[in-house]
């Protein structure tokens, strides 16, 4: 029983590779910025998502005191508040518990984020729920004139906002992507045909001697394979590392944004990543080879 | 066997290449193919490699009927031939062994058999010692000869030798065809050799097909090219 070895193809694509080497990094860094870029959008889209379904279910109007104000100040505003109308409840929360709150939120991945860092950087602020939606804008009108109150934000205004910013993200996002794509594709179409150049008398023995054309096309296959988990690996390190560098800015200078941690996305984000990277690096060299390789 | 039932070659440009040619080789047959440049010779070392089609007419070889043989058979009947060139094609960065070794593993044999069959194909053509030279660092000759040990790694019935000598002086040439010639009766190969070079025609006095445009107007055996 005659059997190919495995490790034959395996030897010849790698060589293939080092053969090549300019055009298989260019491949490498067309298709890992490709995923890069792919995972970004999804992980914004994603956070868009989680955000707005905690907001669109709050009817909460939050207003932040200035920090210059005294305690006695504070309190002041705080009883003058509690008697406007169409109020539900009302919450303060002390830069202390603010500090306490965002703590809470992050522990655990992001925990060191807040080592050294003070309640001091946070406003004391008044989270109000409101009962009747319609009248929403008269009590938001009240909050921004009271004395002592700097910004009021209401969270079905940011909720509509995010929602538009995100249905253009994914306008971006997906044509971006089909760009991308269609680069990658090209590049690694290109990369494979130097290959084939470079193995054209090979090739020609091999047909001669009646090698069939799964022999011959294999090592250019799995060329495009390595290409794609190559270039997977790295987008994944590349992508988590910036992750956590904007999960970071995000929990100390914008506390009302909650981010998904990257460990419960980390799995898909890997899986689809290595999944896209092979297969584009199999139709790239497909591709190829039926361009470049005549039966 | 192999059998060309009226065949003709037409070029998609309109050159008509072979034009009705009828002829037979038995196995275990030496036949000199002859004729000037343009004769056909080309062709018809292409079509018997299919790696043209006729355009009309049959060839067999064996069981293989490559008029209307799909082409996921093609290697399978491949298989069944050597070839050898005459600019012998053989790879630089690979040793005598490893040259010999790559086209037994095109066609999947193990390593072991690989290991066994190289050396002793080697042998057959007084070339055992030179199994780790690299093609620089041999003659023209013993190049050529590691060629046609090629050509003999997959056991084929068939050995097609499209100008053998071309790239070889006088003296080589005859110790190549003579190689070949044992080889045809040693084995009992069917071998093709095409070939402009009337001397060694005239010494072997094997059968001789001649081509002229395309038709076959010569087949003797024991024959001279002209």
């Amino acid at each position: 029983m005659r059997r190919y070895s495995i490790m034959y193809f395996i030897s010849q694509s790698i060589k293939g590779l080092w053969r090549n080497g300019v055009m298989t990094l260019a491949s490498i860094i067309v298709l890992m910025s490709c995923l890069v870029i792919m995972g970004s959008f999804s992980l914004i889209v994603m956070n868009l998502n989680t955000n707005l379904d905690s907001l669109g279910d709050m009817n909460e109007i939050v207003a932040f005191i200035d920090p210059e104000k005294s305690a006695e100040e504070v309190d002041s505003i705080r009883k003058a508040v509690e008697k406007y109308d169409n109020i539900k409840n009302l919450e303060f929360i002390s830069p202390e518990e603010a500090l306490e709150q965002e703590k809470q939120k992050y522990e655990g991945e992001y925990s060191y984020f807040f080592e050294g860092i003070t309640s001091d950087i946070y406003p004391a602020t008044l989270v109000i729920t409101y009962q009747d939606n319609a009248k929403v804008e008269t009590l938001k009108y009240d909050l921004e004139h009271t004395e002592g109150i700097y910004k009021v934000t209401c969270h079905a205004d940011i909720a509509e906002t995010l929602e538009t910013v995100k249905t253009g993200i994914i306008y971006i996002f997906v044509w971006f992507l089909a760009v991308l794509f269609v680069v990658s594709v090209f590049v690694i179409i290109n990369t494979i045909k130097l290959a084939v150049f470079g193995r054209r008398q090979e090739i020609s023995v091999m047909r001669y001697v009646g090698a069939t054309n799964w022999f011959i096309m294999l090592p250019f296959i799995l060329e495009g394979v390595w290409i794609g988990l190559l270039s997977s690996g790295i987008a994944y390190f590349i992508e988590m590392s910036i992750y956590k560098f904007i999960a970071g800015v995000v929990a100390t200078d914008y506390q009302m944004f909650t981010l998904v941690p990257f460990g419960t996305v980390q799995l898909p984000i890997l899986l689809s990543f290595i999944g896209i990277g092979v297969v584009t690096g199999i139709i790239g060299s497909s591709i190829s080879l039926r361009k470049n390789l005549k039966a | 066997m192999i059998e060309f039932e009226n065949v003709t070659k037409v070029y998609p440009n309109g050159t008509l290449a072979l034009d009705g040619v009828d002829l037979k080789i038995n196995d275990g047959e030496f036949v000199f193919i002859v004729g000037s440049s343009g004769a056909g010779k080309s062709t018809l070392m292409k079509l018997l490699l299919r790696e043209e089609k006729v355009t009309s007419g049959t060839i067999k070889v064996d069981e293989f009927d490559l008029s209307c043989m799909s082409n996921y058979k093609v290697p399978y009947y491949r298989r069944q031939l050597g070839v050898v060139f005459q600019d012998f094609r053989l790879f630089q960065n690979k040793t005598v062994f490893e040259n010999i070794s790559f086209v037994m593993r095109a066609i999947g044999e193990t390593n072991s058999r690989i290991r066994k069959r190289v050396p002793a194909i080697l042998n057959i053509v007084g070339l055992q010692d030179k199994m780790k030279c690299y093609p620089r660092e041999l003659s023209g000759g013993e190049q050529q000869r590691v060629a046609l040990a090629r050509a003999l790694a997959n056991n084929p019935g068939i050995i097609i030798a499209d100008e053998p000598t071309g790239n070889l002086d006088p003296e080589l040439s005859f110790d190549m065809m003579n190689l070949l010639r044992r080889i045809n009766r040693s084995k009992n190969k069917t071998v093709v050799v095409i070939t402009h070079e009337k001397n060694l025609v005239d010494h072997f006095q094997e059968r001789v097909i001649r081509l002229e445009d395309g038709k076959m107007v010569e087949d003797r055996v024991g024959g001279m090219f002209e």
